[in-house]
């Protein structure tokens, strides 16, 4: 089971003196339970290609392969509202599509239009809301709109997970948000993922990725430059300086250190870790008087 | 799909029309529109005809522009056509039943439906030569004189200028909406009419309420920016008739006295 593009390329506007190639022959294979991360500059086709996967876009070539069934094939195009249902797609700065007049209702948008049972709707909207720390007697009678920032984005996170998709797709989910906020987010996708869920995360901060993804992909002019683990990817800090996207903060200070002569791994991205390892080296060092 | 509206479309280039002063062409719009109603013979409409056609080529923009907003009125065109032809009495050409055709009605019909065909295509012409921007402020120094009598001249024109320039943003984000509402199993495309009508709610709501709060912001980064209306403002680019505007109006002058003319032929 697995979400899978081979060869895709989409081109804007084609024919139009504005054509644009926005991905260039993408091939890129989600595993199920996997945790992946996309990086990239702005305008890098980190989002177009998170679109073709749901089927809101449609390749110019190649194709999208959900659980081994081609999703742009005619009699798959008459199932998109299922297919949607399995792959849930948080768009940035998905507050902006809060209309409903309740909380509730607003969550249970999406799973109402697959035609599910009154009761099994309340029951998933209530799930939901708990999964997400929502007071569900508190929030359900009220307005979205008189929510805090970060309620209303858990409100809309909600409404996209009350579909109960097995992948999530997660368009910078901690965009503007404070830091609390943005904590609580990535440790609840970290959460969501240890629960069995598939996790794509478009995201601009490598401490976030490096923290939590398995795998990454790094995107520059609708191509993939570099894939793997963030150990692999990582330990090619000169290319993604080129590209633009930098490499973690931890990194950035073991590769300081081992440039002024300490002895230190740069493949660790957790902040005890790391401790660890410059104490290591610190103590190698005790006695030198060089520093 | 969305992006094919073009309402106010500018076409950039550097002919003759795009460098006259944005007043001059709005006058000479004004004056064409009045000549096409002086005239009254086909030797007058000949020459209002020939006269756009000069026009469009000294415009060097793509006949095709011009097809296009011939196409979007030709319901209007051809219903005109029709009742004129069938409703104005005089001289019987043909009859079957209550339907005649007269030879006034055909005169009436030919030159109507030639009208309406040279306002839209001048029209658009003044659109396609011209930045949104200056065409609004072409029209907000017109509207100047008429300050007296109560006119908000400069309220008026900052607001086109405005409308204008939210529509690509509001279609932009018409279309990420219905994105993110169709990724939550929202469907724009099916069912009867009244479906379709509800479906549009979770489009509408959220368009709305963001146009209203951005324009909130807009207000509030405009006053930030010491807008207060139009008294004692200045411009970047102020207006400046050059040479080329005193010859458009040398040939303005010249259509007028010809449409008059004709009539006497």
């Amino acid at each position: 089971m697995s979400l899978e593009v081979k060869h895709v390329t989409y081109i804007y506007q084609k024919g139009s003196p504005a054509e644009n190639h926005a991905l260039q022959d993408i091939c890129l294979k989600i595993d199920e339970g996997e945790f992946l991360g996309i990086v990239g500059h702005t305008g890098s086709g980190k989002s177009t290609l998170i679109q073709h996967l749901n089927g809101l876009l449609k390749p110019s070539e190649g194709e999208i392969l959900v659980d081994g069934v081609d999703i742009n094939q005619k009699e798959s195009r008459a199932k998109l509202k299922e297919l949607r249902m399995q792959v849930g797609l948080v768009f940035q700065y998905p507050e902006y599509q809060l209309f409903e007049e309740t909380v509730e209702n607003d969550i249970a948008f999406g799973p109402r239009s697959l035609g599910l049972s009154e009761q099994e709707i309340k029951e998933r909207v209530q799930h939901t809301m708990e999964l997400l720390n929502l007071d569900y007697e508190n929030f359900r009678n009220k307005s979205p709109f008189e929510l805090s920032g970060g309620e209303k984005r858990k409100v809309a996170i909600a409404g996209v997970l009350a579909m109960q998709p097995k992948y999530l797709i997660l368009d910078e989910p901690t965009a503007g948000l404070d830091p609390r906020g943005r904590q609580e987010f990535l440790e609840l996708i970290a959460m969501l993922h240890r629960q069995g869920m598939t996790i794509v995360m478009v995201s601009h901060s490598m401490d976030d990725i490096a923290r939590y993804a398995q795998k990454m992909i790094v995107m520059e002019h609708g191509q993939i430059k570099l894939s793997g683990t963030p150990q692999e990817v990582f330990s090619h800090p000169v290319e993604l300086e080129q590209i633009g996207v930098g490499v973690p903060t931890l990194t950035k200070l073991l590769l300081r250190l081992k440039e002024r002569g300490f002895h230190v791994r740069t493949d660790l991205f957790n902040v005890n870790e790391v401790k660890k390892e410059i104490l290591t080296a610190l103590s190698e060092r005790k006695g030198d008087t060089t520093c | 799909m969305l992006k094919d509206i073009t309402i106010g479309q500018y076409l950039p280039g550097h002919s003759f029309l795009h460098s006259l002063d944005p007043r001059t062409k709005i006058i000479a719009v004004l004056i064409y529109m009045i000549s096409l109603f002086v005239v009254n013979n086909f030797f007058g409409l000949g020459f209002m005809l020939l006269l756009s056609f000069v026009v469009v080529l000294t415009s060097q923009i793509p006949v095709k522009f011009f097809f296009r907003g011939i196409k979007a009125i030709i319901f209007i065109v051809s219903l005109t056509v029709i009742l004129q032809m069938f409703m104005t009495p005089g001289e019987i050409m043909w009859q079957f039943g209550i339907f005649k055709i007269t030879k006034e009605g055909i005169h009436q019909a030919i030159f109507m439906g030639t009208r309406l065909i040279l306002l839209v295509s001048v029209t658009s012409i003044l659109t396609l030569t011209t930045t949104p921007i200056s065409l609004t402020d072409g029209i907000e120094h017109l509207l100047k004189p008429f300050q007296r009598f109560g006119v908000p001249a400069h309220e008026l024109a900052m607001m086109m200028t405005i409308a204008l320039r939210f529509i690509p943003t509001l279609i932009e984000e018409t279309e990420k909406i219905m994105k993110a509402q169709a990724a939550r199993g929202a469907d724009f495309e099916s069912g009867n009419l009244v479906q379709r009508a509800k479906a549009m709610i979770p489009l509408l709501v959220p368009l709305f309420l963001n146009a209203v709060k951005r324009a909130d912001e807009l207000a509030m980064a405009m006053e930030a920016r010491c807008y207060h209306g139009g008294e004692n403002r200045t411009r970047l680019k102020a207006l400046q008739y050059t040479k080329r505007d005193y010859v458009a109006a040398v040939l303005c002058i010249g259509m007028v006295a010809g449409a008059f003319t004709s009539r006497f032929i």
